[in-house]
């Protein structure tokens, strides 16, 4: 293993909180096409 | 096209590659060569792993796609940033423990030489003759639009790729594509702000969403489950994500992107950077060809936009017919032109009564409009016997030639250019590095010296740029045979995905179980594919179960290894 897999992420205290970064930008995406989808069917 | 398109076109070209080959010139090492001496940081493996998907038929037939069929196509992504997150936190830590060049290095370490010769021959047959159509469909496309001589154009994507990726290895390849992906992702936004600009006055952004929702365009997100259905949530969500884990987990062309790293967390972020940024710039290109779609709503669009094949016919004996059809869709664009007019005047009201009867109109009128292209495609497809019959990858290119101002002519043929070329570099670095070690090094030649394997990777370079552009120069007389070659190479995902997801994760799983268990989950996803219309996302994640399901069926009857 190298140094960099215990080097936190930038601007995050933990790889946790950016895969979940990642995850919400997902889940928000997916809501707001969801939305748009409905809103001009 | 203008001198100052081609200025532009060849500025653009030009000051990439040379900018590619000068911070290149010195790599001599195999670690410099095949893994960029690890010095790669996030945000430049984030680019390349995305220029590396991106190739020019994603800026090609995407709009297009969005054009006939709207933008249900985002919904293959959607598994993709979930893909991200589970190889960083699995394949990324395991591949730089071991320190590997090629993903197939691991296999031998976990199974045997054999497993990981068979998954880096898959890899080298799938990747190897797709790489020819990469250079081929583009070129045919830009050929037929322009004018431009068809084997020049291979010629000159083949050759030019080919020298700067020689030189350069997976450096210039990372190089080039940043430069090239700020190309893209440049040109793709000018269009979309420039295609809004050149709707007609009182339609904006918001009223060109309306007539394209109202049209049917908008159909982002699909909750139905239907195996056979090729793009809804579940598709997405979930054939997409093993698609993705195949892809980028275990595909060279991708893991040799990230595999330069100068660390992990380097590594990890520029998956995850892809992660983030993929999903929304599909977006963009789906959403330039919606808009493509609602331009064509008020202006005169071609009954067929592939103008060679409409020739073929109109040179034959029912050329009448065909101008019957012409004439006929022009009456039928005048009533969605006004009945498109009506839905923006009725939106600005704010009378939803009204907007609702222009709709209906408005898509009486389009059901017309694909009735006569049938039409037209029933007669193209006389007169043009063996060659691919789908004119939407013609749409948007036919839009900027015709449409936009000059300059931006060149702008958005440079994208198209930059994004063949950012592909096909990727695919020629990671054929010659699959190639020389896993083949090379590891059973023909071991104990060479490190400058004899980069002289050996630079001439497996050119021997792949030269199989891919000799097949690029005969598809023209094989189109059948490409639509084969697209549809196979994605048959063989799934059994290399299956092979890593046994690797990672079942460990009591031994060499020759997985083995044969791959030998045997391919021989039935062909039967599956000749047999069923199961959509072929779903082909990931089957080759997954069974490699595992049958590993472990053999595990119980095959004798122990050491």
């Amino acid at each position: 293993m190298t140094k960099g897999d215990i080097d936190p992420p930038p601007f995050f205290k933990s790889w946790t909180a950016m895969y979940w970064l990642v995850i919400g930008v997902l889940a928000a995406l997916i809501g707001l096409f969801y939305l748009l989808t409905v809103l001009y069917r | 096209m203008s001198g100052l398109d081609w200025g532009v076109l060849v500025g653009t070209i030009a000051f990439i590659v040379l900018y590619g080959v000068w911070k290149t010139r010195k790599t001599q090492h195999m670690t410099g060569y095949l893994r960029a001496d690890n010095t790669e940081r996030w945000w430049m493996m984030g680019l390349s792993i995305m220029a590396t998907q991106a190739s020019a038929i994603t800026f090609l037939s995407t709009p297009g796609q969005a054009f006939d069929d709207g933008m249900r196509f985002i919904q293959f992504y959607f598994g993709l940033p979930l893909a991200m997150v589970v190889l960083s936190i699995t394949a990324i830590p395991i591949y730089y423990r071991l320190k590997v060049y090629t993903a197939y290095e691991y296999l031998e370490s976990r199974f045997d030489l054999k497993t990981r010769s068979l998954a880096a021959l898959l890899f080298l047959v799938q990747r190897g003759l797709s790489t020819g159509i990469t250079i081929y469909a583009p070129a045919i496309i830009l050929s037929a639009i322009l004018g431009w001589n068809l084997t020049a154009t291979i010629l000159f994507i083949g050759v030019v790729v080919t020298f700067y990726t020689v030189v350069g290895g997976t450096k210039a390849v990372s190089q080039t594509q940043r430069l090239q992906m700020a190309v893209m992702l440049g040109g793709m936004l000018v269009a979309a702000v420039v295609v809004v600009r050149l709707l007609p006055d009182g339609v904006g952004f918001a009223e060109a969403m309306t007539v394209a929702g109202k049209a049917g365009k908008l159909n982002l997100v699909d909750l139905s489950f239907n195996p056979n259905d090729r793009y809804n949530l579940w598709s997405g969500l979930i054939g997409g994500f093993f698609l993705s884990l195949s892809y980028f987990g275990t595909d060279q062309s991708q893991v040799g992107r990230y595999l330069g790293g100068e660390t992990i967390a380097q590594s990890r972020l520029g998956l995850l950077m892809n992660g983030l940024v993929k999903v929304p710039m599909q977006f963009l290109i789906l959403l330039v060809g919606v808009l493509v779609f609602v331009f064509y709503q008020f202006y005169q669009p071609p009954l067929y936009f592939n103008q060679q094949h409409a020739a073929n016919v109109l040179a034959s004996a029912e050329a009448p017919a065909w101008q019957s059809l012409e004439a006929q869709s022009q009456e039928v664009f005048q009533q969605k032109k006004a009945a498109s007019l009506a839905v923006v005047e009725a939106e600005q009201r704010g009378d939803e009564q009204a907007k609702e009867q222009a709709a209906q109109a408005m898509q009486q009128a389009e059901a017309q409009r694909k009735a006569l292209r049938q039409e037209a495609q029933e007669l193209v497809k006389k007169h043009n016997q063996g060659t691919d019959l789908k004119d939407t990858d013609y749409v948007f290119l036919t839009f900027v030639t015709q449409q936009l101002p000059q300059g931006l002519i060149g702008l958005l043929l440079a994208v198209v250019l930059c994004a063949a070329m950012g592909s096909t570099a990727s695919a020629f670095n990671s054929l010659a590095s699959t190639t020389v070690v896993d083949v090379y090094k590891r059973s023909l030649r071991k104990n060479a010296s490190d400058d004899h394997y980069v002289a050996a990777s630079r001439w497996f370079t050119v021997g792949w740029g030269a199989v891919s552009i000799l097949f690029a120069l005969f598809a023209s007389q094989l189109e059948n045979l490409i639509q084969a070659v697209n549809i196979l190479g994605s048959l063989f995902y799934g059994t290399i995905l299956g092979v890593f997801i046994a690797a990672f994760y079942f460990k009591r799983l031994a060499a020759n179980a997985v083995f044969w268990a791959a030998v045997g989950t391919q021989f039935l996803i062909f039967l599956l594919y000749f047999t069923t219309n199961i959509a072929y996302l779903w082909y990931n994640l089957i080759g997954v179960v069974l490699v595992v399901g049958i590993g472990y069926g053999l595990r119980a009857v095959l004798p122990r290894q050491a």
